[in-house]
């Protein structure tokens, strides 16, 4: 293999991306931004409330949620592997080896991050805020609210990093998923597939490609913050 | 007058240092009562106290429930939107003509939908000050709220606290200046070392302070 044979393959790919290829980034990508949106949407409000009230069961929350910051994609992915399997008290739903069981995995994978992050994030804004809120006795619901308005913009960041944690993630969906082709194979199992061939071009090339949408991603979310930053709120 | 708001035995210690001993305090409605002291001497710390900011070792306030009293900070907490945003979160049921006024009362209206934290410090305090007024509070308490501001914003600040005043609102405001003091006050608390050590009429404090530290900080005022 020639040094540069990947990035020939790559900008080949790129530049005409053939069926497989194009199945296989749509997939990522729904797989990925689902399990961010589903994370976010669970962990922001979770998030401000650690990070803002003291209450019975938190430390609880905390300490599960940080276990599973540690937890090994693959422990993972085989906790859900027997969890939906077709013994498993979620057999029933009988989505082992479809997106939604990556869908599933990569949520409980970027979960605890968007909690751990978002939390951290929500302290600092809350130590900033908190006599302001309490001068005017608002209430609980409200001061979340406010607090995840007020956190637009570092949420893209963290929106971002969670994103980042999911598209890379291969050990877990390679588990659920099965990386079958045209139904559950994404970027990362494509690549640990060709590596496994010894395609190491074609797998570099995908890398790369992998890459590139990262980069795009990227773009997308820069030119976000930069429109929430001059966000009207009419509160 | 009757007292709009009474606090016993309050007690605020970190450290093993007692920050905060007011054995009795009461505030007269419809006043306007200044509180003075040197830096440190637990000014900042008893209006939290009477706020309900703060969590005292020991004591109780009794007085008027939210939103019936509101608080300006030393250091205006704003949010990260726009002036009009702001003030709308502040008051969020004011209308738009309302808060059109509020804004030019404090020559604020070219300011509306610029973001709180690109307006300079007299403006941030203004918009501080309007936010806590719109919503007409029978108790105002103002820490600090003209520090290290220009003429024009002090002025503009110290008109819009006595027309709040002359509309039947009770004000209390930390201050260390005395000229500002002498112009607002009608009621004196002196705080020296965490506790009340003189409390009387504004004209009888300026015209002879009986504490030996009152004297001491009228003298280099």
């Amino acid at each position: 293999m020639d040094f540069f044979d990947p990035f020939y393959i790559a900008i080949q790919l790129l530049l005409s991306p053939d069926t497989e290829l194009l199945g296989i980034i749509g997939l990522s990508m729904t797989v990925s931004l689902t399990a961010v949106f589903v994370s976010l949407l669970i962990g922001l409000p979770l998030g401000a409330t650690l990070a803002s009230f003291e209450f019975r069961g938190r430390n609880l929350i905390l300490l599960v949620s940080n276990t599973f910051l540690g937890m090994p994609p693959v422990v993972i992915g085989l906790f859900v592997y027997m969890m939906i399997s077709r013994a498993g008290p979620f057999g029933w739903t009988g989505i082992l080896y479809t997106p939604y069981a990556m869908m599933v995995a990569q949520t409980i994978l970027v979960l605890p991050i968007a909690i751990a992050l978002s939390k951290q994030m929500f302290e600092s804004l809350n130590n900033e805020y908190d006599p302001l809120f309490r001068s005017l006795g608002i209430s609980r619901t409200n001061r979340i609210f406010t607090l995840i308005i007020e956190a637009r913009v570092a949420m893209v960041t963290l929106a971002l990093f969670c994103f980042g944690r999911a598209i890379s993630e291969v050990g877990a969906v390679m588990i659920v998923g099965g990386n079958i082709r045209h139904a559950t194979r994404v970027m990362t199992t494509a690549i640990s597939l060709e590596t496994s061939r010894g395609e190491l071009a074609v797998a570099m090339a995908l890398g790369i490609v992998l890459l590139a949408i990262a980069l795009i991603v990227n773009i997308f979310s820069q030119s976000l913050r930069t429109r929430l930053e001059r966000v009207t709120i009419n509160a | 007058m009757p007292d709009i708001l009474s606090a016993q035995n309050l007690r605020f210690a970190r450290g093993g240092k007692v920050l905060l001993d007011v054995p009795s305090l009461t505030i007269k409605r419809h006043q306007t009562t200044l509180v003075l002291g040197q830096n440190g001497a637990g000014k900042s710390l008893l209006l939290q106290a009477l706020h309900g900011l703060l969590t005292l070792d020991n004591g109780t306030v009794n007085g008027p429930q939210r939103p019936a009293q509101r608080m300006v900070f030393q250091r205006p907490i704003l949010l990260r939107r726009t002036a009009g945003e702001h003030f709308r979160f502040l008051c969020p049921n004011s209308e738009d003509g309302l808060i059109h006024d509020w804004f030019a009362r404090a020559n604020l209206t070219s300011r509306m939908d610029v973001h709180c934290h690109a307006l300079s410090g007299g403006e941030q305090q203004k918009l501080a000050v309007i936010g806590a007024l719109a919503s007409q509070p029978e108790l105002l308490f103002l820490d600090e709220p003209t520090a290290h501001l220009d003429f024009e914003s002090t002025d503009c600040i110290e008109g819009l606290v006595q027309d709040a005043r002359a509309a039947g609102a009770t004000i209390v405001m930390v201050s260390h200046n005395r000229s500002q003091a002498e112009r607002l006050a009608e009621h004196i608390l002196f705080v020296d070392q965490g506790q009340i050590i003189e409390a009387s009429d504004s004209g009888t404090f300026f015209a002879g302070p009986v504490h030996p530290a009152s004297q001491k900080f009228l003298a280099h005022h």
